[in-house]
């Protein structure tokens, strides 16, 4: 899921970080037009360690292994906040663990972040369609921003890398794990679409006004 | 005339005989030090990447790759790199959008096995510090405004 260092062509990572930079411009934007910003910051950085800390956490899927992403259950929790913390998180995945890396990060952290907003706007539908009292749709919603929000992300990874295989190495053989590492995700976008799903009812019980 | 000859072939039999025992005897060994290189790739999980594919580049031409391969179900590979081409060898596992490279110095000056990377005390230690970070971060913004 993280592209590290040296897999990617200059050209990609440098338009991942164009693409970055207008969606954290676009995200502190809306952020700051809030009545006051400062209010989900600690909500943000609780999730952002749970990000950071979710790439640890592997979950066996033969013939590969996977690991929790978790990008879709921060848009839905964050909203607007989850790209500055998705960037956050790969950063220091990046430096302290070599997870993913600082030339891809521009690309990680799109691939990853630009899902997590659009989870958000899937989650946002519950209270558009004025259904926020009800435990069925919150966790419908839920379930379809963390699945929907991961999902986008696995088929954005899987379009980067298989555009850009480089010539040196066996082209075939590549496109076959690539394809193999993709479908690997399948069970873990079901997974994270119930986590999701049992994160957000959990707070709608417990403190509903923490769901955005 | 006949003396001559006899001088000759005298001549040429001592020579004879002064040689034959260095061919007789004599040992000679030669040798040349194959250094033999054997990487061993792993994800972070510790899971091999097994069926990777390996890319060497030669320290004279980082353009072009110098030998291909595929790593065994452990993930290990070995080579022999060409000794008369010194300099630091860039060897690159790659599967599936994940891998590293690695740059490994022959010549005179060689470290006999590196690896890249932490004990995982100090993954835990640096993992721990970074998520205190963001909960103290938490704990600022959520002070108690006086």
């Amino acid at each position: 899921m993280h592209i590290p260092d040296g897999i990617l062509p200059i050209t990609v990572s440098i338009a991942g970080y164009a693409l970055t930079s207008g969606a954290t411009w676009y995200s502190l934007k809306k952020i700051n037009a809030q009545e006051n910003p400062q209010e989900s910051i600690p909500k943000a950085a609780l999730l952002t360690a749970a990000f950071f800390v979710a790439s640890w956490i592997h979950i066996p899927i033969p013939p590969t292994s996977v690991h929790l992403v978790l990008n879709g259950l921060l848009g839905v929790l964050l909203g607007y906040y989850a790209f500055p913390a998705i960037l956050i998180g790969l950063f220091f995945q990046a430096v302290m663990f070599q997870h993913g890396g600082l030339t891809s990060l521009g690309v990680n952290a799109a691939m990853m972040g630009l899902p997590a907003l659009f989870a958000y706007w899937i989650f946002q539908f519950r209270t558009k369609l004025n259904l926020t009292d009800s435990h069925f749709w919150t966790a419908t919603f839920g379930f379809l921003g963390g699945a929907f929000g991961l999902g986008l992300a696995v088929l954005l990874s899987f379009t980067i890398l298989v555009t850009t295989i480089p010539g040196n190495i066996d082209i075939a053989t590549e496109r076959t794990s690539i394809t193999i590492l993709t479908m690997a995700h399948i069970p873990l976008i079901i997974l994270e679409g119930f986590l999701t799903s049992l994160v957000v009812v959990f707070l709608q019980r417990v403190k509903p006004d923490l769901l955005p | 005339m006949n003396k001559w000859k006899l001088i000759f072939i005298l001549g040429f039999m001592t020579a004879l005989i002064s040689i034959t025992p260095a061919f007789a005897h004599g040992a000679k060994i030669e040798y040349r030090i194959n250094m033999s290189i054997e990487i061993t790739a792993s994800y972070d999980s510790g899971e091999p990447m097994a069926e990777a594919q390996v890319i060497i580049y030669a320290p004279n031409d980082l353009s072009n790759p110098w030998k291909t391969g595929t790593t065994d179900s452990e993930g290990r590979y070995s080579f022999i790199p060409d000794p008369l081409i010194p300099g630091t060898w860039d060897i690159q596992v790659r599967q599936a959008g994940h891998g590293d490279i690695i740059h490994i110095p022959v010549g005179e000056a060689i470290n006999t096995s590196q690896s890249a990377g932490f004990s995982p005390f100090q993954t835990i230690l640096m993992g721990v510090c970074v998520i205190w970070g963001f909960i103290g971060t938490a704990l600022f913004f959520s002070r108690r405004k006086s």
